[in-house]
């Protein structure tokens, strides 16, 4: 086990070393350049800022440069959009919200996906499933962001049932978590169409099964064989998305974050992309691919806790 | 054998299955007894109708089939007009079902003693110890080795003939008094299908169970059977004792199975007989006798009419036309008669030297 979880994480450094270079040359890629083009900056300044930053020599010194700091955990501090704070504690200071967003999105999400694909998998075929899936693919097709603004449109500014941005209050208060509902939900709705949609189809294989064939012909009622062994052998593959879901919910806060002015991590890369503050894409990239591997280490090794199968089979 | 007491009786059932391309006919109108403590095997093609007839038994149809007329009667009940509650109660303590499939059977995360002591549980008035040492015993009487160590183990960790084994402890688990076999041991090969066999035919004699043996497998009925019944296209076309069906069959379709079948006397001189064609599509059942079209005996009245069940003996009875006082005498093919006489001298060659 512990050899595996090892090679997992070799394996999961060089992922990060690829993204981290691939970023790097993507964003140098970028046209402009970070001391901008304003006549007012004369010569000397500017050249005396470029070979601050090393920006004088060849891309592959700065890559060098940049390899050489971030295997120290130089991760540099920001260049435009907090000058000179660094990018750590940025990232650290922007965090809190955005956990917050997504850890009630997951309160949300999972449990009422779960029930849906279960109510929808019982009822197959029947006008309760149809509606149900027909529901699932359009929240599913539908991008977070324009439920974002349609809800933002109506249930904030035309019916002023919630306020239209995030408060910002700094401590999660009643109207602080009031003017979240609107970005939780539309956080949330791909999410449980997902979670509803894997849920059917896994419950659908399970309830079709030879084994709910003998434990109904061996005297259990259809509901207790639906609930012993097809809903438990079902929530096994649902582990499978579950996690990764933290991840895309996650990623698809970038843009619902702007829309409700939310000082996350989504709006920061953002806005750091725009103003061409490559140490601080690059520190906000890190993290997202971190958590996103750390998230996949995770599943794979719940499903040796979940799946006796895994848990018992690989010892040796 | 006719007085001993029927636990079961079919009558006349009748299913059909709602399709996309329409009503399938696979039963139509089967009628059979199961006595106290007999194996009763049922014989037949793919889709000839063994497994639905057996799962209508079970309540365990498909959500589009149809029980379009006749009666299941057990008890004096008519299980047809059970819904799913009252089967609840008779599935497992009164009739129980082996599938086909060992790897499929069982639930891959559910341990194998919970699995086997689920249904006690459920059924109630019994303690957890109790179920528990009566899972082992179990476990043990259907030769499992160390069941107090497999008790606590999953699925994955037997191999196929034990599996089947566990599924046989979980059939027996509530003392049924009918085992329906749904070709048990299609899935596992061949030493470990005649260990399987064994030890089903050893629980029939020790518990005095009635057995319904669905097999395609005339080596496995020869084998394990009391009595016979031959199934084409949803109809029980033969149905006598073992030593009827096999050295004395009547119907033409029996013929031909046991003609086609090649067993340890065949050499290369012998004749193995093929049936010509395909079963009938079941969406259009064939008028007259379904098997006429496959049939080199049939005869004109075969395509117009259905032949009713001819007496042979108070055990043998047999649906062809062939029977019927003013049809042509027609015997068996050649190559079956010197079969059955060559197998007769086996036997008595064996139980001489027995």
């Amino acid at each position: 086990m512990l050899r595996y979880i090892g090679q997992r994480l070799a394996a999961m450094a060089i992922t990060l070393f690829l993204i981290i270079s691939i970023s790097f040359f993507v964003l140098h890629a970028m046209p402009g350049s970070i001391v901008g083009d304003d006549p007012m900056i004369p010569q000397e300044v500017r050249k005396a800022i470029e070979a601050k930053y090393h920006l004088d020599k060849p891309l592959p010194v700065q890559y060098g440069y940049f390899l050489k700091d971030f295997l120290s955990f130089e991760f540099g501090t920001s260049l435009k959009v907090q000058p000179r704070v660094p990018v750590f504690n940025i990232i650290a200071e922007k965090l809190p919200i955005t956990l917050q967003l997504n850890i009630f999105s997951l309160i949300l999400t999972v449990p009422l996906g779960i029930t849906f694909g279960i109510i929808a998998a019982l009822k197959k075929n029947t006008r309760i499933d149809h509606t149900i899936s027909t529901l699932t693919i359009f929240f599913i097709s539908v991008p977070s962001f324009v439920f974002a603004a349609v809800m933002q449109y109506y249930m904030a500014f035309k019916w002023d049932l919630v306020p239209i941005l995030l408060s910002t209050e700094p401590t999660l208060t009643w109207t602080k978590f009031k003017s979240m509902i609107l970005p939780i939900l539309s956080l949330s709705f791909s999410g449980i169409a997902g979670i509803t949609r894997y849920m059917r189809a896994e419950l659908c294989d399970a309830l079709n099964s030879e084994y709910m064939l003998l434990a109904k012909t061996k005297g259990l009622s259809q509901v207790q064989a639906t609930v012993k062994h097809a809903i438990r052998n079902s929530f096994i593959p649902l582990a499978n998305i579950i996690v990764p879901m933290f991840l895309g919910i996650l990623g698809g806060s970038m843009v619902v974050e702007n829309i409700f002015s939310i000082p996350g991590t989504g709006s920061l890369m953002v806005r750091s992309i725009n103003a061409l503050d490559h140490p601080l894409s690059i520190a906000v990239l890190f993290f997202y691919s971190l958590i996103g591997l750390i998230s996949i280490l995770l599943v794979d090794l719940s499903y040796g806790i979940i799946d006796p199968r895994i848990r018992i089979g690989g010892r040796k | 054998m006719e007085n001993r007491e029927k636990v079961l009786q079919i009558k006349d059932l009748y299913i059909t299955f709602n399709t996309f391309s329409g009503k399938v006919h696979a039963v139509r109108g089967v009628n059979f007894d199961l006595h106290k403590g007999e194996t009763l095997a049922i014989v037949g093609e793919s889709g000839s109708g063994k497994s639905v007839t057996n799962k209508t038994i079970m309540g365990i149809l498909a959500k589009n089939a149809n029980i379009e007329k006749g009666e299941i009667l057990y008890n004096g009940k008519d299980l047809t007009k059970f819904n799913d509650k009252e089967f609840t109660k008779i599935r497992g303590s009164e009739i129980s079902m082996i599938f086909q499939d060992p790897m499929s059977s069982l639930d891959p995360v559910m341990k194998i003693g919970k699995q086997i002591t689920e249904a006690m549980l459920v059924k109630g008035n019994i303690t957890k110890e109790e179920a528990k040492k009566k899972a082992i015993k179990l476990m043990g009487a259907v030769g499992i080795p160390h069941p107090e160590k497999r008790y606590e183990q999953y699925p994955f960790q037997f191999s196929g003939g034990m599996r089947q084994r566990i599924v046989i402890a979980i059939a027996l688990a509530c003392d049924p008094d009918i085992l329906i076999c749904d070709e048990p041991t299609t899935a596992l090969d061949v030493t470990i299908q005649a260990q399987i066999l064994d030890l089903i035919k050893e629980i029939q004699k020790e518990r005095q169970i009635s057995v319904i043996f669905i097999t395609h497998d005339l080596g496995v009925v020869a084998n394990m059977a009391d009595r016979v019944a031959v199934m084409y296209a949803g109809k029980i076309v033969e149905t006598g004792t073992v030593d009827e069906i096999f050295y004395d069959p009547k119907h033409p379709y029996t013929w031909s199975l046991l003609a086609s079948m090649p067993d340890l006397d065949t050499d290369a001189t012998d004749e193995l007989l093929v049936i010509p064609g395909t079963p009938p599509n079941m969406l259009y059942p064939p008028k007259g006798d379904a098997f006429a079209p496959r049939n080199r005996y049939a005869m004109e009245i075969d395509f117009k009419e259905e032949p009713p069940m001819f007496r042979v003996s108070d055990t043998h009875y047999a649906a062809t036309w062939l029977l019927h006082p003013s049809a042509p005498k027609i015997d068996m093919p050649d190559a079956l008669k010197i079969r059955i006489e060559k197998q007769q001298e086996r036997q008595v060659l064996q139980n001489e030297t027995n």
